[in-house]
């Protein structure tokens, strides 16, 4: 079967290891553009989330190149994201496309005959060992791929010149996305590093720095969120990005090698409970305690993203002014939606960094 | 002693269990003091103090709280989780002793139980002693109280739910009169559907409810249908919805879809995210029931009066024009 997977950051490094070398044929849903958007906005009902809507879209234009199984993940609430796969399918069934969905999500009654079923699909007749082998090889890419995508988040600010930064990273992406065994792996990360210390100014010291906080999807999608650690680093602030696929995966594998940000998730529950003391499904929860980690972290401040009318996004927004007050800690929520322009984006981050440039002025003078 | 006041904002999940707590706190002896129906000073408040990302019927409860904050010693605001196997509330219930208390300065002390079946602490019956705890220290008392409370509580919610078939025999089929002289009174079923704090709040729906009622129309609700029957028309969705207060709609939804009422009016909150989901589901169903007519109105809190008041006569006109056609009447333009 033809799959195609949604686009979500850098996530395609794995396309290959999971979909290609298990005999399937790939087909790569285009980068998020305007045209995925247009698509996505145009067929998903009108007041669904930005998530949905782009997710939509990368399954049009994939259907359209060929794509014959979409796959997504799904979920229980109480967020909108675990009941997204099964609107978008009923709007793709509308408009008439011939297509199976395969969703993987941890199964409830009947349903793990499905999962079951879709797993057999993704195995594609090869032995299981094979498949296990695969999953932990993707799991590295993924890990190596976000540890490159942090570590470029502090070369940006300081690099000597502007771009090359991206530029690295973009292309040891490509590198890690056709790598076959860990010593690639490790060999693409030596050498990255090395570009990178090379990139760096090493005189740039005590930057502006920023947690970049909020709702999954937006905050590790730049087409969406207009490119923000881009233009944050370009203004000379280093961003501290506090989601990661790793700690999203990790929770729902519930395996013993992700002990360690179990911990992680445990310390940023622990943060948020005097402001909210519950788990409010999405990242609700997750962008208060960063927030209050961040200030104990001694950071300058924290941007949080929102996709408009996203619900645990704003119980975590409603809830941040008070800590932010209570710990005069600046935050500043932006909320994306498909109308989302780039120049009020731009003078919105650019009033908020002068702020934190003044406030650090203010502390060294006294 | 003096009775300890207790205010409890009419809004939201209260509309649901109001009458559960009310009944459990006067037995324990304290004073209930129900914030008034919504009116516009309230809703004012509750817009003034929230983010205004916020959906309505959240910042309609602020409203109430603030309008009580000055009568009472406590507040009561349940963290509602999970009533049932399988489903929640929106996130925003679920975080809402929270979001008050980050956006409301001097308020009386909340009480803030959780109610989350799935953990011992957070059954029905713990949750509840543990806020009389308050009010009493005799626990035999408080246990007694909840357990009578709680009989009340059922046999009045089955006492408002109308046997499936008496209800359409009574109010359906026999609801069409040999010859009405004028349009106007061709009667109508409409199915009104939606969280029961839109649909059950005057104020905010512009009195939908009674305008209806007043253009001859029989309004049936989520609320007269049996829970049973709501759990069988959910077997038609491909996934089970994880939303408690949303599954009755969509459940009641199905069920008017298939004894072909004459429409279905869906209310909804702008910004609800629960809504945007569902309003689909029931949308893509209605295309399979052509002889229902189907619509949305959407709140927030610039709905003005004259623009409901149109969409209203709009989808009566339609219907009736329908009827008019299949009762055989000369239609009249
Ligand atoms: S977290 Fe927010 S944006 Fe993401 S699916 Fe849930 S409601 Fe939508
Ligand atoms: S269910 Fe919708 S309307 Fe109700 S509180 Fe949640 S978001 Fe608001």
């Amino acid at each position: 079967m033809k799959l195609a997977l949604p686009r979500l950051g850098n996530i395609e490094v794995i396309n290959n290891t999971i979909l290609t070398d298990m005999g399937h044929e790939l087909v790569e849903a285009p980068p998020n553009s305007k045209r995925t958007m247009d698509l996505g906005v145009k067929y998903s009902p009108e007041y669904c989330c930005l998530p949905l809507k782009i997710a939509l879209g990368n399954m049009i234009e994939a259907i359209d190149l060929g794509a014959e199984g979409l796959i997504m993940a799904g979920g229980w609430g109480p967020c909108r994201f675990g009941y997204y796969a099964q609107v978008q399918r009923d709007v793709l069934l509308d408009l008439g496309y011939n297509f199976r969905m395969l969703i993987f999500e941890l199964p409830r009654k009947e349903g793990i005959r499905t999962l079951w079923k879709n797993i057999n699909i993704l195995r594609n007749g090869k032995s299981w060992l094979y498949m296990v082998k695969q999953l932990r090889f993707a799991w590295q890419q993924i890990l190596l791929t976000e540890e490159l995508e942090n570590k470029v988040l502090q070369v940006r600010p300081r690099e000597k010149k502007k771009g090359a930064a991206s530029r690295i990273l973009l292309k040891s992406i490509r590198e890690i996305k056709q790598a076959k065994d860990i010593n690639t792996l490790e060999q693409i990360r030596k050498e990255t590093m090395e570009k990178f210390a090379e990139a760096t100014n090493p005189h740039m010291q005590n930057l502006i720095r920023v947690a970049l906080v909020g709702e999954f999807y937006v905050s590790l999608e730049p087409f969406v969120n207009h490119h923000l650690e881009e233009k944050l680093g370009y203004l000379g602030v280093e961003v501290v990005r506090k989601n990661s696929i790793e700690a999203w995966i990790a929770p729902i594998m519930k395996l013993h090698i992700f002990k360690e940000s179990f911990k992680e998730e445990k310390d940023i529950e622990q943060a948020a409970y005097q402001y909210l003391a519950h788990s409010v499904g999405g990242e609700g929860q997750t962008s208060v305690g960063n927030v209050v980690l961040a200030h104990q972290e001694g950071l300058d401040g924290a941007i949080q993203v929102v996709p408009f009318t996203c619900m645990p996004e704003i119980v975590a927004e409603t809830i941040l002014k008070k800590v932010s007050e209570d710990l005069d800690f600046p935050t500043l929520t932006l909320t994306y939606d498909e109308q989302t322009g780039e120049e009020g984006l731009n003078t919105r981050i650019e009033a908020f960094i002068d702020l934190l440039k003044m406030r650090r002025k203010r502390v060294n003078v006294s | 002693m003096q009775k300890k006041k207790i205010g409890i904002p009419y809004a939201l999940y209260f509309y649901e269990y109001y009458p559960l707590w009310k009944e459990f706190l006067t037995r324990l002896g304290a004073e209930v003091i129900l914030s008034q129906p919504t009116n516009k000073k309230i809703l004012d408040l509750g817009i003034r103090s929230a983010l205004s990302e916020v959906c309505l019927p959240v910042k309609i409860f602020y409203g109430h709280v603030l309008s009580l904050s000055e009568q009472v010693d406590y507040i009561l605001i349940p963290r509602m989780v999970c009533i049932e196997r399988g489903a929640f509330f929106c996130p925003k219930m679920i975080g809402l002793p929270d979001m008050v208390r980050s956006s409301l300065q001097n308020l009386p002390t909340q009480l803030t139980p959780i109610i989350d079946v799935r953990q011992s602490y957070g059954t029905w019956k713990n949750s509840l002693m543990e806020v009389g705890k308050l009010i009493t220290d005799n626990s035999s008392e408080i246990s007694r109280a909840f357990s009578d409370s709680w009989k009340i509580f059922q046999q009045n919610y089955l006492a408002n739910i109308l046997e499936p078939n008496l209800l359409f025999k009574s109010s359906i089929q026999n609801n069409i009169p040999k010859k009405p002289r004028k349009d106007i009174e061709i009667p109508v079923n409409i199915a009104v559907l939606g969280h029961n704090y839109l649909t059950n709040d005057s104020y905010v729906n512009m009195d939908l409810i009674n305008k209806l009622k007043k253009m001859n129309v029989n309004v049936l609700t989520p609320e007269i249908v049996h829970p049973a029957i709501i759990k069988k028309q959910l077997k038609k969705l491909y996934k089970p919805i994880f939303w408690s207060l949303s599954r009755k709609v969509v459940g009641a939804a199905f069920y008017y879809f298939e004894k072909k009422v004459d429409g279905i009016i869906h209310l909804t909150s702008f910004e609800c995210g629960e809504d945007s989901m569902v309003g689909e589901l029931i949308h893509h169903q209605s295309q399979k029931y052509p002889d229902v007519s189907y619509t949305e109105f959407v709140f927030d809190e610039h709905s003005g009066e004259a623009g409901i008041n149109t969409r209203i006569e709009a989808f009566l006109d339609m219907i009736r024009r329908k009827k008019r056609y299949e009762i055989g009447l000369t239609p009249s333009w």
